[in-house]
């Protein structure tokens, strides 16, 4: 119980103050006037009876008032209104007339005070009556009484309703306190109402929130989120989301006071104004902090939120709701159960709006997500409003756009089949053009039409419509300088992709393609080599030169399946380095490096080369890799390699092979070493005799007498006449 | 390749079909043969067609798998309008 400390002097000082302002008489606060029964009681009580309408009317009941408590007698004479049917009208027990009862004497200040107030509401710039009255209104509301309390509680509303009385409240810490000690301890619904009300209306001004902080108002106005009454749901949402906004401190306050846990089950509520107000807590609350994103999650926010997007049409609530989960998709826990919760499709529905805001919010949390959505369904629609985006002259949506179309089409057969067939690369090839040296456009938009290019069954379609789309020159330009390393990756293998389809080798070469991917290739190998002895990967732009290493070889092996592409590149002094990326310790570098020597090695000066490099070992080793693709090019390019070779040479790869082949079969193994004379059976040089030459001579290369049986179906009865000798391997 | 025929092949049976699945394979995996290992393929007819259906079912090589772009590694400044 606060009371207002005051001298003995002061105090008789303003209540003379105020005896000249309103009163005549003396009340007999301070001089005990009243104590006394005499003539000027009367006067007193005259004029009591004048000026106030609610001085209790006598009655002869005298009995009945010694029979009521001091609490019910102090209601009566303050608020007659709230006599409850049935109780006595407390009577002034007057036996003569002007007779004061001691209850009527100890009311007499609050009556006053009420009076007071009631005066001071009519005159808004009196604030000192204000003050008088705020020590009072204090105790008032710490009283037993819950009656009391709720008026008291209702008459400091109405004083918040004027800004002279509102200042003079929030400049006392203990009124504060008491509103909020009344709000949090009250069962009375109306007293909630009004204590809620009066600091809600405190709330508007900066002194007013500091007040409120102080007093320990939030943990009580997270305790009132659970209240059943809309309205007082209403006051302490709007007051907190005041003090979030404007009151430094207030934010730790609330998630201390497990504010979070109350507000999530909100969202429910079906009031789009009050919603808004909700969900712009939750923003301020978790932005940047991780904890709350997680609290957030543990109490299905992401379910509510997006149930949110998807019904209401309200745009400010849209809007703040975008906000949240933009907010919440940058968590990795929060992310895939806001997709799980048909996020993305709810994004969706709000691209093509009028609200501008709305739709870059959207944006950014769908690019945030898309990593975590590449196997949701029912997004055809997203994918094509996308597409349309992608004609846009907004660096910000472009960059969405794009990034978003990238995540989407990743290892997803059906966008990437849905893409391309509503244009998708047409627009993405435009968007690339557009984006000149913004890379986080061009780099998913590149990485886009790599998706595209492979991997779906109109993967044919796209790398044709790259080309009728007239993208290759401005793709090729990308590997120029200055290189961004990430866009570089992305191009080299969307270039590798389009040389999939022949009729884009030509236009790839024209383009400058080769040069470009073996210079590339060159500086990234070089730059391998210098770090070789060092433990530590060279990153640039965050990509490692060894993935440039593998992307080039891989690109120019596609590009080799051109004879004149693989001319070209054998022409640059590109041997000598596919052979020694043989040796790579990176399986796809050696997967690729076999590949493209494969494809060289159809031409004879080329696999002369690559012969002439040493290249029989390290290929010798390959066969036995358990990559099939790896062990698959090495045979092949040994085959081609030792066409013009001594019979030692092509015996020694034949065993080879045979050896790698009959690895896991060490029981034919056997059966060859001891029915296959090797030494003396092999007889080569007779063969030699009818081994063509190498070349496209149009016979059957595989050394046996051409007799005509064996052009039929091989038969597997046919036996092996060890007089044959060992069939010639290509 | 496959390595687990049954016993009692001979080698040069065994070498013509490990030969045919090479090619083969070169074939699936999207590379060129030079027109007499396009002819051997067509003197062992009957081994291809054995081979065709013990190829491996998957693709063997398409290049670099897709991956995808974290965009979110960072919050962005949020302008309240």
């Amino acid at each position: 119980m606060m009371s207002m400390q005051m001298s003995e002097t002061e105090s008789s000082v303003k209540v003379a103050e105020w005896q000249q302002t309103y009163y005549a008489s003396d009340s007999g606060i301070q001089s005990g006037a009243t104590t006394v029964r005499d003539d000027e009681e009367s006067e007193y009580s005259k004029k009591h009876t004048v000026s106030s309408a609610t001085v209790v009317e006598s009655s002869s009941e005298v009995d009945a008032q010694y029979t009521l408590t001091r609490a019910q007698r102090v209601r009566a004479a303050m608020f007659p209104e709230t006599l409850v049917e049935g109780e006595a009208v407390l009577s002034t027990t007057q036996s003569e007339p002007g007779q004061q009862t001691n209850v009527q004497r100890l009311a007499e200040p609050s009556q006053l005070l009420k009076t007071a107030i009631v005066h001071l509401i009519n005159y808004q710039d009196d604030a000192d009556l204000a003050t008088r009255a705020v020590p009072e209104l204090t105790k008032l509301l710490a009283d037993d009484d819950q009656v009391v309390v709720n008026k008291a509680a209702m008459i400091v509303n109405q004083l918040t309703r004027k800004e002279a009385s509102r200042r003079v409240l929030m400049q006392s810490p203990q009124m504060v306190a008491a509103i909020v000690r009344a709000m949090q301890s009250t069962s009375d619904m109306e007293t909630a109402r009004a204590t809620a009300s009066v600091l809600h209306s405190l709330s508007h001004q900066r002194e007013g929130l500091l007040a409120i902080f102080k007093s320990g108002g939030i943990p009580a106005l997270v305790r009132m989120l659970s209240s059943p009454m809309e309205s007082v749901l209403f006051y302490a949402i709007t007051t907190l989301h005041n003090l979030l906004l404007h009151q430094e401190g207030a934010k730790m306050a609330v998630r201390l006071a497990d504010g979070l846990q109350r507000m999530v089950p909100l969202l429910k509520k079906s009031n789009p104004k009050f919603l808004a107000i909700t969900t712009d807590c939750l923003q301020l609350l978790s932005y940047g902090n991780q904890e709350s994103k997680l609290i957030i999650l543990a109490n299905g926010g992401p379910e509510s939120l997006v149930y949110i997007m998807r019904n209401y049409n309200y745009e400010k609530l849209l809007w703040t709701t975008s906000r949240v989960l933009k907010v919440l998709s940058v968590c990795p826990s929060n992310k895939p159960a806001i997709v799980d919760a048909g996020g993305m499709q709810a994004l969706g529905q709000h691209l093509t709006g009028s609200s501008q805001r709305l739709i870059q919010n959207s944006l950014w949390t769908l690019r945030n997500l898309s990593d975590a959505a590449t196997k949701q369904e029912g997004l055809d629609g997203l994918l094509q409003i996308l597409v349309s985006q992608l004609g846009s002259d907004d660096v910000n949506m472009l960059t969405c756009a794009t990034g978003i179309l990238s995540n989407l089409t990743c290892n997803n057969a059906r966008n990437k089949a849905l893409v391309t067939q509503c244009g998708g690369v047409e627009a993405l090839i435009h968007a690339v053009l557009r984006a000149g040296e913004k890379e986080d456009v061009a780099e998913p938009a590149v990485c886009a039409l790599r998706h595209l290019t492979s991997r779906h069954p109109d993967a044919e379609l796209a790398q044709n419509a790259v080309r009728l789309h007239y993208g290759i020159p401005a793709i090729v330009k990308l590997l120029g300088q200055p290189h961004y390393w990430p866009i570089v990756k992305a191009t080299i293998g969307l270039i590798r992709n389009l040389a999939l389809c022949p009729a884009n080798q030509a236009p790839l070469r024209e383009a400058g393609a080769i040069p470009r991917l073996v210079n590339l290739l060159l500086k990234a190998h070089q730059d391998t080599q210098r770090h070789a002895s060092s433990a530590q990967q060279t990153y640039q732009d965050g990509v490692r030169m060894e993935e440039i290493v593998e992307g080039c070889t891989g690109a120019l092996h596609i590009l080799a399946r051109d004879p004149i592409n693989r001319g070209e590149i054998a022409s640059m002094q590109t041997i000598p380095l596919f052979v020694q990326l043989l040796y790579s310790y990176v399986e796809n570098v050696k997967r690729v490096a076999a590949g493209v020597l494969c494809e060289l090695a159809l031409d004879k000066q080329s696999a002369e080369m690559i012969d002439a490099e040493g290249a029989s070992a390290p290929l010798m080793e390959l066969l036995h890799s358990t990559n099939e693709g790896i062990a698959t090019y090495a045979a092949a390019v040994l085959f081609r390699i030792s066409e013009d070779k001594s019979s030692d040479y092509r015996k020694r790869v034949s065993v080879e092979l045979t050896h790698s082949l009959f690895k896991h079969d060490p029981a034919a193994w056997e059966l060859a070493h001891t029915s296959v004379p090797l030494e003396a059976g092999y007889m080569a040089d007779e063969l030699d005799g009818a081994y063509p030459p190498y070349g496209y001579a149009d016979i059957p290369m595989d050394g046996l007498p051409l007799d005509a049986d064996l052009h039929e179906a091989y038969m597997p009865d046919m036996g092996y006449d060890p007089r044959q000798g060992y069939p010639e391997p290509l | 390749m496959n390595r687990e025929e049954a016993p009692g092949k001979s080698p040069e049976e065994m070498y013509i079909q490990q030969k045919v699945r090479v090619l083969l394979m070169l074939k699936k995996m999207g590379s060129n043969l030079t027109p007499s290992e396009e002819a051997f393929l067509r003197n062992y007819a009957g081994v291809v067609h054995t081979q065709m259906s013990q190829l491996p079912q998957h693709p063997i090589d398409q290049g670099a798998e897709d991956v995808v772009m974290a965009f979110s590694r960072s919050e962005t400044e949020d302008r309240r309008q």
